[in-house]
């Protein structure tokens, strides 16, 4: 009986291999920064790749990240047509600095708040900074934890390749 | 917008079903946990009133038992709530009914009416004036006049001990309160006697003129001694400064009982000689 | 045949049809699904130290660890979690001690409707009401087990219903119930669709159920009447119009004598608004909050930081840098008042003080005051009254100055300054105020694209002294140096020492290596943790000192 439990296991894990990538989560519940409840499934950028990054208004290397990001997202845009999804995990103490500090910091970025860190949860984040690339079948081809002054190039190197439809 | 009324419907008869916000109010923070006759250090006795209580003992065929009645309720107007007064009838032939009326005899009032020496002098009405000794004996007397000296004499003194008495009836399971706090310092062994007595009760009465009241209403018929007649152990020390607080549960006796005509009344006695040092009375909540 | 072969026979049957099911189950599209998950491992030696005050570890290695597996197929999820703590880390309760399943649901989610059944965690507008969530390095961790139901009858309306238990360590307690209602007016009146003026108005409450025990007054022979059933509701409003917003949310609580309040009747309230102005490189926000008596738990008589079913935010600043955040400040739930201002700017580049590449600077203050309160009693009555308006003693307060300048295109520097009053009260003894300087400077040298150097000084003079009897170790004034060496976003170092130059004791020194690859972040870390409060997401949390050597482990999948 030990066998066959251990080849049905066996027989699971072969099939959780051989699945696609882990697609980007549709249903779950995030709020706009004017407080309107939407669903995931609004994160669309027509086939073309999208960065998901977690952030937080505390979060010293995450405001890094997103105002390197901000000195060449027309670039990038131009060259790939990428988006840049801000998710921002602050909680009741900070929610309702996020909207002020989006437009003071001056970023173009589409920004959604995750307080009851659903989204977070969904996409197993356990600290932030963490980044998603996206492919255009919607599709979590890479994921990076931490951010570095610099490392933002290197996340456009694999942006370009998603967006000339390349393996990672 | 009928959406929106619509949605608000929608919570509000869940907020109804889930509408579980106990509201308890001031004066039941507190609920007694200790057993029942159990004292325990207490919250003291804000009212710190010298009281007196008349015993008028009485009888449907005592033909000078209403005058007492006049005589009693003039007092009690006078002396407002520092006056109580208790109507027993024992079980001498004045207390036979007239007609199929009730008999409002009662043992415990028996008892007490041997114990003073009332069944034994024969003398109706008899009344006694918070178990005072007149020299060695009893100070009985005819309560139709003679009154007001009886009751200056125990209001004249500062109370030695204060004493409260509250009364919650919950499907006719009876809590009672007992709370009280030393004034001055008591060497003697006491006891609190608590008993209930109903007002209002028509029962035929024979007149001085020797007619019969078939409507007469008598009041503060005492229905039954809740603790032993002769009282609970008080648990204190007797120390001036001393409040001390207990328990009683109690369950009417009888059926009959028109709870919102009843009050409990607590004495508070010295174990030995029996006189009453302090009394209080209360309704029933 | 012999035993063998009909156990071969068997066995091959038994695959058959599992793979037969299985074949079954996945044309059916159930195990077409995606699993994904997180693991995390803390571990730490601990060595005694008498200065800082860190203590013996009998066991020698305490750890942390937690793996998190979900299962996602189209509207249906699934996840558990496993949880071990062998021992716990210092700084966690000691009642974590073990391991197993901590946590598991399963949710199905449409458009319109989502149910989730097992552990959830939910969230009530601001919280002020309900709030289950976790802080897995606060050892925090509300989540309800039960059943929560989301309705979207029409876009624009949200309603929400759930009942079920609070975890407690590894256990679960009381009995909550809840309902909020969200009605976003752009999408329901018609004529608004296309409004500039956005506007959001909601609405929740919440009951818990708790039996009857016996809690003794002060009066002997006296219990306390408890409320079994005890009520909070809120209503909030979050109004948006071009670049001002205007939040607020007010909320009671029925009577609820509970260990946090010390067995009061008086019913709680909170008020909190928040109001912004932003525009791009420009923005303003001022919060102001007042809360009486608001602590709500689901079991009365627990004290501590688990079970709480709402959450009252602090407004206060959340400070990053090592000294501005030394003084951390938690809402006290049994009553304060707090104002808190942020002003952000940039000054465009090309300016006069905008410089080559621009500058920005961000202004916060913050005060924090006790209520103005006229005692009545304590246990059993109904403990206090307050005057709306009236502000009791200062608990904290703090301004602080930042700019940060990219002085090339190598070389970003920031500067803050900050000032901090702090009164021991909050952390639940009586002293004198703390009247605290800061300055900071960070500098970030990026060599080249692969070479990252940073550099933060920190200084802080502080009123304050160390004293024995008081055992506050963060008294004193103090300076710090850290520099930090990254090679590409994959490997970095730092080295850091805190010491106390004046009036304090103490030289915290540490040294941390980590690498990182994706999704997997490796650390190690030696030296000595300062005893204290650690704040992460407005919970703060008592963290003993300790020495030694640390390293984690986080990777996704």
């Amino acid at each position: 009986m030990k066998k066959s439990i251990l080849t049905l296991a066996i027989t699971l894990m072969a099939s959780f291999a051989m699945a696609q990538n882990a697609k980007l989560p549709e249903n779950v519940t995030i709020k706009t920064l004017d407080g309107k409840t939407v669903e995931t499934s609004i994160i669309q950028n027509d086939g073309k790749p999208i960065i998901v990054s977690f952030w937080a208004t505390w979060c010293k290397p995450c405001n890094r990240e997103l105002n390197a990001i901000k000195e060449v997202y027309e670039e990038w845009q131009e060259e790939t047509g990428v988006k840049l999804v801000a998710v921002s995990i602050d909680d009741a103490r900070s929610a309702s600095k996020v909207k002020p500090h989006v437009d003071g910091n001056g970023w173009e970025y589409e920004v959604y708040l995750d307080q009851n860190q659903d989204f977070k949860r969904a996409m197993n984040v356990v600290n932030v900074p963490h980044t998603f690339l996206i492919n255009g079948k919607g599709e979590i081809v890479w994921q990076h934890t931490a951010y570095v002054d610099g490392s933002e190039e290197e996340l456009f190197e694999l942006v370009k390749k998603v967006a000339n439809g390349e393996e990672i | 917008m009928k959406r929106i009324l619509k949605s608000i419907a929608t919570i509000a008869c869940a907020a109804t079903l889930l509408a579980s916000c106990d509201k308890i109010d001031s004066n039941e923070y507190l609920v007694f946990s200790g057993a029942a006759g159990e004292w325990f250090d207490g919250n003291g006795v804000s009212d710190h009133s010298q009281r007196a209580i008349i015993e008028k003992y009485t009888g449907v065929r005592c033909v000078n038992c209403p005058t007492a009645d006049v005589a009693i309720n003039d007092a009690l107007a006078q002396y407002g709530d520092k006056l109580i007064a208790l109507a027993i009838h024992d079980s001498s032939s004045f207390t036979r009914p007239i007609g199929d009326n009730p008999r409002l005899s009662t043992e415990d009032g028996n008892t007490w009416s041997n114990y003073f020496g009332v069944r034994a002098a024969g003398e109706y009405p008899a009344g006694l004036i918070s178990r005072t000794l007149n020299g060695s004996a009893w100070d009985l007397f005819t309560p139709t006049s003679g009154i007001n000296n009886r009751v200056d004499n125990i209001l004249n003194n500062d109370a030695q001990v204060a004493v409260a008495v509250d009364a919650t009836s919950n499907d006719n399971a009876m809590t009672i309160n007992v709370n009280l706090e030393f004034l001055q310092t008591v060497a003697d062994k006491l006891t609190v006697t608590l008993l209930i007595m109903e007002d209002g009760l028509v029962v035929t009465q024979r007149q001085p003129d020797g007619s019969d009241d078939e409507n007469y209403v008598h009041n503060h018929v005492l229905r039954d001694v809740i603790t032993d007649i002769w009282g609970a152990d008080i648990d204190c020390t007797g120390a001036s400064g001393e409040k001390r607080v207990a328990l009683f549960n109690y369950t009417p006796a009888s059926s009959e009982w028109n709870l919102a005509n009843c009050h409990i009344v607590a004495m508070v006695s010295k174990k030995d000689s029996r006189e009453i040092l302090n009394v209080a009375e209360c309704h029933i909540d | 045949m012999s035993n063998k072969a009909i156990k071969i026979i068997a066995a091959a049957l038994a695959v058959q049809l599992q793979v037969s099911v299985f074949n079954t189950l996945q044309a059916q599209g159930i195990l077409g699904g995606h699993v994904t998950g997180n693991v995390q491992f803390d571990g730490q030696l601990s060595r005694r130290d008498t200065v800082i005050g860190s203590s013996d570890v009998p066991e020698k290695l305490l750890s942390n660890a937690r793996a998190d597996i979900l299962y996602t197929n189209g509207n249906f999820s699934a996840g558990l979690r496993y949880e071990a703590y062998l021992s716990p880390m210092l700084g966690f309760n000691s009642q974590y001690s073990g391991q197993g399943i901590a946590n598991y649901f399963v949710s199905y989610k449409t458009q319109t409707f989502a149910v989730t059944a097992g552990h959830f965690y939910e969230q009530f507008g601001n919280g002020m009401t309900l709030r289950a969530y976790e802080d897995r390095y606060l050892g925090l961790d509300n989540a309800i087990r039960g059943i929560d139901v989301v309705y979207r009858p029409w876009n624009g309306v949200t309603l929400k219903g759930l009942i079920g238990q609070q975890r407690y360590y590894w256990d679960t307690r009381g009995l909550v119930r809840g309902v909020d209602a969200e009605v976003s007016l752009n999408d329901i009146v018609n004529s608004w669709t296309e409004a500039k003026t956005r506007l959001t108005l909601g609405g929740s409450f919440v009951s818990k159920y708790e039996g009857d025990e016996t809690i003794l007054s002060d009066i002997s022979g006296y219990k306390l009447n408890l409320p079994q059933n005890v009520g909070a509701g809120s209503l909030r409003m979050d109004l948006a119009h071009g670049g001002f917003g205007l939040q607020a949310e007010y909320a009671r609580k029925g009577q609820d004598p509970s260990i946090m309040n010390n067995y009061i009747y008086k019913t709680g309230e909170a008020l909190w608004i928040s109001a912004s102005y932003s525009q791009k490189g420009l923005s303003a926000n001022i919060q102001a909050k007042r809360v009486d008596n608001m602590g709500f738990k689901s079991v009365r008589s627990v004290s501590g930081e688990m079970l709480y079913i709402n959450y009252t935010p602090s407004i206060t600043k959340q400070h990053t840098y090592a000294f501005l955040s030394m003084y951390p400040y938690a809402t006290q739930s049994t009553g304060e008042m707090g104002l808190q201002a942020d002003f952000m700017y940039k000054f465009k580049k090309e300016t006069l003080l905008g410089g080559k590449y621009g500058t920005d600077i961000h202004i916060n203050g913050s005060l924090v005051t006790g209520l103005d309160t006229t005692v009545i009693g304590g246990k059993g009555t109904d403990g206090y009254t307050s005057t709306f308006f009236g502000t009791g003693d200062t608990y904290y307060g703090d301004l602080s100055l930042e700019v940060a300048k990219k002085l090339s295109s190598k070389v970003k520097l920031t500067g803050t300054y900050g000032y901090m009053v702090f009164n021991p009260i909050v952390e639940g003894h009586e002293g004198d105020l703390h009247h605290n300087h800061i300055l900071v400077a960070d500098l970030t040298w990026k060599i080249n694209r692969k070479n990252v150097l940073r550099f933060e000084a920190e200084w802080m003079g502080s009123d304050s002294k160390y004293d024995a009897n008081v055992d506050d170790k963060r008294a004193g004034d103090w300076i710090m140096g850290l520099v930090e060496y990254n090679f590409t976003s994959a490997w970095f170092v730092s080295v850091s020492d805190q010491y106390a130059y004046k009036d304090g004791i103490g030289n915290y020194y540490n040294i941390s290596v980590g690498y990182t690859k994706n999704a997997t972040r490796l650390q190690l870390g030696y030296g000595k943790q300062r005893e204290g409060i650690i704040c992460i997401g407005g919970v703060c949390r008592q963290v003993p000192a300790s020495n030694g050597l640390t390293f984690s482990l986080t990777t996704s999948f």
